[in-house]
């Protein structure tokens, strides 16, 4: 007769177990909904963001059939009166995007994008981008030179609320009022709309646009047209969903970072699970001997287990969809969708539900529930009836498979040298699962070893806890797997970040090495908008209290359609040894090219090897030449941009471009120097060559130094806040499985008290035992999690971010992190035994069940 | 002045009491079994004697000491030298090998005589079971290591309960035949509790536990 697994017996078996301890399995319950509401709500946002995103720049850019964008920063309006006059071309719309600052309602300065553009034209191409004037504005006010349109966000930012009739932006040289006179639809980052002419007049870009959208006759050949409009070389066509797919690409490293990070918490919650059915089957081991007597098989007792934990992970799972829900919905209003990696500038997304990822992530918390089951299942599967009847059930030895740990370590350690995949370090992070699977795997025959040393003691209590450990030890295993499991990821966790921090501190010691800088507009903000021209450094130079002064020209270059821009940096100083971060010998100048220095991301992005020869937007427009040709003499580090750096020598880029401008301006001041005083000076140097002194921003390196450390720190409060949650769960994991243990062993405490051992003598036994096997976890854990550590830090992290750093371990912070797991797994073995080595204890001795 | 004196004592379950008014005096060297009806409190005068359980009224004294009025740590050390415990569920140690569990009231003193484990187990016949584990021996066998475990460090009172209750009658009385053996030659007082007459009839004075006190059988 074939026996299946009765749905009844969950109802009559296995609920009187759960009711009885309720807290117990609502921890394991919780473990999941939290495992699953971490890695939901993650997914939730970056979707939810990425999906506004992308609504934001296709409402910019409206849906033309391509547009043509300069390499650079724009090209010569003529050529669109050549395209608009094509016959194959329905709508040839010019736009000049200008990004620059706005003075909010307090005084601050507020990023903020204006689009000019030719309403008239522009409207069957980008709807959301057509001003509505206001009530009582002229009726074709869109035409007006002066008049700009905000989306709600420029709104919002700016703090412009009803009767605010004007708005200050800034300009190349200071500042110029528009006047308010509506709104436009598009969603995304602040934004402003106005007329093209208007545009190109109060920001100094007369003649210039940045794009031009297009869209073709029905019937138009795309290929033809564009061999037909012959464009100059500085002119690329480019895709209208280029930007939200550069998002999607670039941000997809670190979305999968977060979403394995978040995994990492499912990962703990199936050791909780894992552990607390460890507890439940050892307390439950004779109730389930004698159903094997009365008939249960033993394949029904592994499936009654299991069912359990499917049921428990359900459960956790649709609590934690809810959860997870709810979390990302918060996180979008507080974080406005940006988990700390700065992917999604300005975008206020809305929640986006998705039920196909709530299906998987559903699924993966039954998963994890089911995995974290298995061996306790086995457990209730290979239990002898008869032996555990008469409490001679030894606990089963898992002995086989000896060859899965060394296996996985070498899995780990090959997969570790892979390439990524598509940009996404997956063979690295299948490397760390293999290792951390592998780590914990070794633990049994590393017990056994160990054992395999000790001779019995002659002390009667040490005897007890050797030959315990050596006949049971699947036992010691769980508490020793749970220490490892939980704290190597945190060693992990904390090696990465402490390194990532030492090398950010120490590169800002050599990117920083003036006493102050001087720059018109926020870093990477409107550096083609708001420039300082070359007077003002010349001027700068002569104050008195200025020892040295090294001016630098930050612009983006387009190097790949489907990757951002590169920042080009042209800077003062011929020695790139003393102002750069080098990485590696330099190497000789090649004569007659220009030397050129890359960041580590250009080399990973772009091969740009040392050596390699590197072509460059950067002939002025009016050359026969677009591009340039440099030569790669060298590597440096460079954590500020992740999407790749090119630093060349100021002279070598004014002889290519004849632009003279620059960005921002380092001053070293004299010995003595008054800082404050010199301000001053500046701000009237500037002043006198006409540019707005009051609108230039002082920051000391101090200054600086704080501030990028502090971004550092916010982009990893999530990276902190998830190792938290596993530590907990860790942690959890382990006061679970000594009370599993010490349950199993009331009647060996109450044999022991009849044998004259005193109640503090018992609990110095199992106290004990926790404090071994806790510190072997410890010691097993946090050489496991070096090892994870050098394959985030080495592997990782170059290959998501193209970032590479030298491992700093923090020993300090590691010491204390395994004194307080030794502590915390020592005091819990304490509190467990406590509770079962009660004055009752010697009654055990009785207990049938 | 006799080895065990056990004087009105009584226990109660809250409100509910297991026995009363229960006297008995155990000189050294004397075999009393003990018999009543199941829940009766015949365990649960055991666990009194050996200060396991604690009492409503009335007192127990071995070997001249108070046994109720000392503190835990002394009535472990009593155990640990004066006692020796058989159970009907045998109760050894799964995780030590045999010799380990027969030794191991003599480890917890910090006696290392693995020559007095050896007779130990040599009087029990099990001399060449020292290195099995328990999982291994058959239910006599296991009563047998309990046996030695319960006397192999000389105690002056024995106390046992139900020691052939999981047993096969022919088992049981070979097993008996051991205990009562081992009681002897060890000169040891021993308090037997028991459902079986065949058992009891082993001992030289026979007692009947009931709710009121513990009576003669004549």
């Amino acid at each position: 007769m074939q026996r299946v697994m009765q749905p009844a017996w969950l109802r009559q078996l296995s609920w009187p177990e759960l009711r009885h301890h309720p807290w117990r399995h609502l921890a394991a319950l919780l473990a999941i909904t939290l495992g699953v509401a971490l890695a939901f709500s993650v997914q939730l946002i970056n979707q939810s963001a990425l999906g506004e995103f992308s609504a934001a720049v296709r409402a910019v850019n409206g849906e033309p059939d391509f547009e043509l964008r300069s390499l650079r920063s724009g090209f010569d309006e003529a050529l669109y009166e050549r395209v608009a006059r094509h016959p194959q071309i329905e709508i040839a719309s010019p736009v000049l995007e200008i990004d620059t600052q706005a003075f909010a309602a307090r005084g601050e300065r507020v990023p903020l994008k204006i689009v000019g553009m030719d309403a008239l034209v522009a409207a069957p191409i980008a709807p959301a981008l057509v001003p509505k004037p206001d009530t009582g504005a002229p009726a074709m006010a869109m035409l007006d030179p002066d008049a700009v349109f905000l989306n709600a966000r420029a709104r919002e930012r700016l703090g412009i609320g009803a009767g605010v009739g004007t708005l200050r932006v800034q300009t190349a040289t200071g500042s110029t009022v528009l006047t308010l006179r509506g709104g436009v639809a598009a969603a995304g980052a602040a934004l402003a709309v106005m007329d093209i002419a208007g545009a190109q007049a109060h920001f100094g870009a007369l003649g210039r646009v940045t794009r031009i959208d297009v869209r073709l006759a029905p019937g138009a050949d795309r290929t033809t047209v564009l061999r037909e409009l012959a464009l100059p070389a500085d002119v690329r066509v480019a895709a209208p969903d280029e930007a939200a797919q550069r998002v999607s690409n670039v941000s997809r490293a670190y979305r999968v970072n977060l979403t394995v990070l978040a995994l990492v918490a499912l990962f703990t919650g199936a050791f909780l699970v894992f552990s607390i059915l460890a507890l439940s089957v050892a307390k439950r081991q004779v109730s389930l001997a004698l159903l094997g007597v009365l008939g249960m098989s033993a394949r029904e007792r592994m499936l009654l287990v299991l069912c359990e934990s499917a049921l428990l992970g359900a459960v956790g799972s649709g609590f934690g969809l809810a959860l997870g829900t709810g979390l990302a919905a918060l996180a979008l209003r507080l974080l406005a969708g940006d988990l700390g990696g700065g992917y999604f500038p300005g975008v206020a997304p809305s929640l986006q539900f998705d039920p196909l990822a709530a299906l998987v992530y559903g699924a993966l918390g039954i998963v994890a529930a089911l995995l974290g089951a298995w061996l306790p299942a086995r457990d209730a599967q290979r239990l002898a009836p008869a032996q555990a009847l008469k409490g001679l059930e030894a606990g089963v030895q898992r002995d086989g498979a000896h060859w899965l740990a060394p296996l996985l370590l070498a899995a780990g350690g090959v997969l570790a040298l892979l390439p990524p995949v598509a940009e996404i370090p997956l063979a690295a992070y299948a490397s760390v699962a293999c290792l951390l699977l592998g780590g914990i795997a070794c633990v049994p025959a590393g017990i056994a070893l160990l054992l395999r040393a000790i001779a019995p003691p002659t002390n009667a209590l040490a005897l007890l806890g050797v030959e315990r450990a050596r006949r049971q030890r699947h036992t010691a295993t769980i508490a020793v797997a749970g220490v490892v499991a939980s704290l190597s990821l945190a060693v992990a966790l904390t090696v990465m970040v402490a390194s990532f921090r030492d090398a950010v501190t120490r590169w800002l010691d050599v990117v920083l090495p003036a006493d102050l800088y001087v720059r018109l507009a926020s870093p990477g903000v409107a550096v083609e908008t708001i420039t300082l021209p070359p007077q003002f450094v010349a001027r700068c130079i002569a104050l008195p209290g200025v020892q040295r002064v090294a001016a630098q020209r930050v612009l983006p270059m387009q190097l790949a359609p489907s990757r951002p821009p590169v920042a080009l940096l042209a800077r003062a100083g011929t020695d790139p040894e003393q102002t750069l971060p080098l990485l590696g010998e330099l190497l000789p100048v090649r004569a007659g090219v220009v030397s050129a220095y890359v960041s580590e991301a250009m080399v990973g992005l772009y091969d740009a090897k040392p050596g390699s020869l590197l072509r460059l937007p950067l002939a002025d427009a009016s050359a026969s030449q677009a591009t340039t040709e440099v030569f790669v003499r060298g590597v440096w580090r460079d954590y500020a941009r992740q999407f790749g750096a090119v630093a060349i020598a100021g002279d070598d880029y004014r002889r290519l471009t004849g632009d003279t401008r620059v960005n921002d301006v380092a001053l070293w001041l004299a010995p003595g120097a008054d800082a404050s005083a010199l301000q001053a000076s500046v701000r009237a140097a500037a002043t006198a060559l006409g540019i707005d002194g009051s609108l230039l921003e002082f920051a000391s390196v101090s200054e600086l130094r704080r501030i990028s450390l502090r971004i550092f720190d916010r982009s990893f409060a999530v990276t902190y806040w998830l190792q938290a949650v596993a530590i907990a769960i860790g942690l959890f994991g382990i006061a679970a499985s000594f009370s599993a243990q010490v349950l199993a062993r009331r009647k060996e405490f109450g044999l022991l008290a009849h044998l004259g051992l005193t109640r503090r003598q018992v609990l110095g036994v199992v106290a004990l035992e926790g404090a071994v096997w806790t510190s072997a976890g410890a010691l097993v854990g946090l050489l496991l999690g070096l090892a994870v550590s050098v394959v985030l830090v080495k592997v990782v992290n170059p290959q998501s971010f193209h970032w590479s750093m030298e491992l700093l371990v923090p020993w300090w912070r590691l010491a204390l992190l395994c004194a307080a797991v030794v502590v915390s797994g020592t005091l819990t073995a304490w509190l467990a035994a406590r509770g079962a080595a009660s004055h009752a204890m010697a009654l055990a001795v009785k207990e049938d069940w | 002045m006799a080895l065990l004196e056990v004087r009105a004592l009584a226990k109660r379950y809250a409100d509910t009491a297991v026995f009363e008014r229960v006297d008995l005096d155990v000189e050294r060297g004397e075999f009393v079994a003990i018999l009543g009806e199941s829940g009766v409190g015949k365990s649960t005068l055991l666990n009194c004697i050996a200060g396991l359980d604690t009492i409503a009224a009335g007192s127990i004294t071995v070997d001249g000491v108070r046994v109720d009025t000392l503190p835990e740590p002394e009535q472990a050390l009593l155990r640990r030298i004066q006692l020796g415990f058989v159970f009907q569920a045998f109760h050894v140690l799964p995780h030590l090998d045999v010799a380990h569990n027969v030794g191991l009231p003599l480890l917890l003193q910090g006696r290392h005589e693995a020559a007095r484990v050896a007779a130990a187990l040599a009087a029990v016949g099990l001399d060449a079971l020292g290195a099995r584990l328990p999982q291994t021996l058959s239910g006599g066998q296991l009563q047998r290591v309990a046996i030695a475990r319960a006397v192999v460090h000389g105690p002056k009172l024995i106390l046992a309960d139900e020691p052939t209750g999981n047993l096969d009658p022919g088992t049981a009385e070979r097993v008996m035949d051991v205990f009562a053996a081992q009681v002897r030659e060890h000169g040891a007082a021993c308090v037997l509790v028991t459902h079986s007459r065949a058992a009891a009839a082993r001992a030289d004075r026979v007692l009947t536990l009931t709710a009121n006190g513990m009576h003669e059988v004549a």
